[in-house]
């Protein structure tokens, strides 16, 4: 199949990016409409493979947002750009809420009786993803993960993109915990170095 | 191995928040105390703030950009901001109409109350009357083919009669019932009689000045229209005291 044609149909640029910043600070109402139309597709994602429940991934998105929104006033002097932020700050809360529940634990426990690991974060999208802003950043990021061994990859989607401890996924895994913690130490060191370009990527 | 190592080795792991939760305390507690943890944290953070990319994205549900942002924003829903209006406006058609309706309601219950108190006032003066009355005198009435009668209670200190009509069919159309003093220097025009055969006529008359002491009293049928003021028509009752 060919490869879907990266090229964005609303193209999130250096400029655009720093031009949302400004006014974000600015707290222009219409910036955040724009941040919250590109943003939110890639922000559910993080937050639904985390907690696997569409109303609450929906709350922690929104969560997110309000954050963002009221603390706009550290983005004029921030270096980090815009999407990264609202990444961790959605992956916190949301990591957050599954560590609060009980149903993290249960989760897990029905994860690891069907054998199911939760590749499907990652899974490939339709091609008409591609035109999604951002979408060639989600390639770049899935060519760093594909170059991972897959036990490396393994571990970085168990704690990354679920939201695992080290004692969860040497549970999930059956493997010791040393292991688990050599591995995902690995993992992310490469990853560190892959994504490094990704710093000057724009969505 | 010094303290420290533990730190050194577990930034990764916490900021890919892979430690156990007590872990990640003891590591939040170090951080404001280690300028080099702080740092390196910070800078792990920056390189893999867009992991989080991998993740497959998933199309909002309709409407929810539209709802993030007014939440975000602290905006009432549409609904929301239109109910308080709409709330507001039938609250004032509410009132203006309870105003109105209790205006209403009010000025009738008035008018009702006015007219009771009316009615109260005539009949403790009819009771005044009858209990003081020295003298009561009676006459039988017949009309048609009713049988009635004409009772008077006189109060002579108050010059005032409680005057009962019973037994009387309404009057004959074009024609009202007339009561009449009967005194030393003619007939005097009193009240007209409202008879209905079901409910007596109580009426409290004053009596005619002292200048023409009473002698007795009359009721007859008069024409309701170009009256006269001498008994034209037919006579039901004459008593003379």
């Amino acid at each position: 199949m060919a490869k879907p044609d990266p090229a964005p149909t609303r193209p999130f640029s250096l400029q655009r990016e720093a031009s949302l910043r400004r006014r974000l600070a600015a707290r222009d109402e219409q910036a955040l409409v724009e941040l919250i139309d590109l943003a939110t597709p890639w922000l559910l994602g993080v937050a639904q493979g985390m907690l696997s429940d569409r109303d609450e991934a929906e709350e922690v998105v929104q969560e997110a947002f309000t954050s963002a929104w009221n603390h706009t006033g550290a983005l004029g002097e921030e270096h980090e750009a815009l999407m990264p932020w609202l990444l961790r700050i959605t992956r916190n809360r949301a990591i957050d809420r599954l560590r609060r529940r009980a149903r993290g634990r249960a989760r897990l426990a029905r994860a690891q009786a069907s054998g199911a690991l939760p590749e499907d974060t990652l899974a490939p999208v339709e091609p008409n993803e591609a035109a999604r802003p951002g979408w060639h950043v989600h390639e770049s990021v899935h060519e760093a993960l594909a170059a991972l061994p897959p036990e490396q990859r393994q571990a970085v989607q168990l704690a990354y993109f679920r939201g695992l401890t080290h004692a969860e996924i040497a549970r999930t895994l059956e493997i010791p915990m040393g292991t688990v913690k050599t591995r995902l130490r690995l993992a992310l060191d490469k990853l560190r170095v892959a994504l490094a370009p990704i710093k000057d990527w724009v969505l | 191995m010094n303290p420290h190592d533990w730190y050194v080795e577990n930034r990764a792991a916490f900021v890919a928040r892979a430690l156990e939760p007590d872990e990640e305390r003891t590591f939040r507690e170090h951080l404001p105390r280690c300028e080099e943890c702080l740092r390196e944290v910070s800078r792990l953070e920056r390189e893999l703030g867009w992991l989080g990319m991998g993740a497959t994205p998933v199309a909002p549900r309709p409407g929810l950009t539209r709802r993030l942002t007014a939440a975000v924003l602290d905006r009432p829903r549409r609904w929301q901001v239109v109910l308080p209006s709409v709330l507001a406006a039938a609250a004032l058609l509410l009132a203006v109409g309870l105003g109105w309706q209790g205006q209403r309601d009010r000025r009738a219950l008035e008018t009702a109350l006015a007219a009771r108190e009316h009615r109260l006032m005539a009949l403790a003066d009819t009771l005044s009357v009858l209990r003081e009355a020295q003298a009561v005198t009676q006459a039988n009435i017949s009309m048609d083919r009713y049988r009635g009668g004409l009772v008077i209670f006189r109060d002579a200190v108050s010059h005032r009669w409680c005057v009962v009509v019973h037994g009387l069919p309404p009057a004959p159309a074009g024609n009202v019932y007339q009561f009449w003093f009967i005194t030393t220097t003619g007939m005097v025009r009193s009240v007209e009689v409202d008879a209905n055969s079901t409910h007596p006529a109580i009426m409290t008359v004053g009596m005619p000045g002292e200048s023409a002491p009473v002698m007795g009293a009359a009721l007859t049928v008069e024409p309701a229209v170009n009256r006269s003021s001498e008994p034209q028509g037919m006579q039901l009752a004459h008593v003379m005291f």
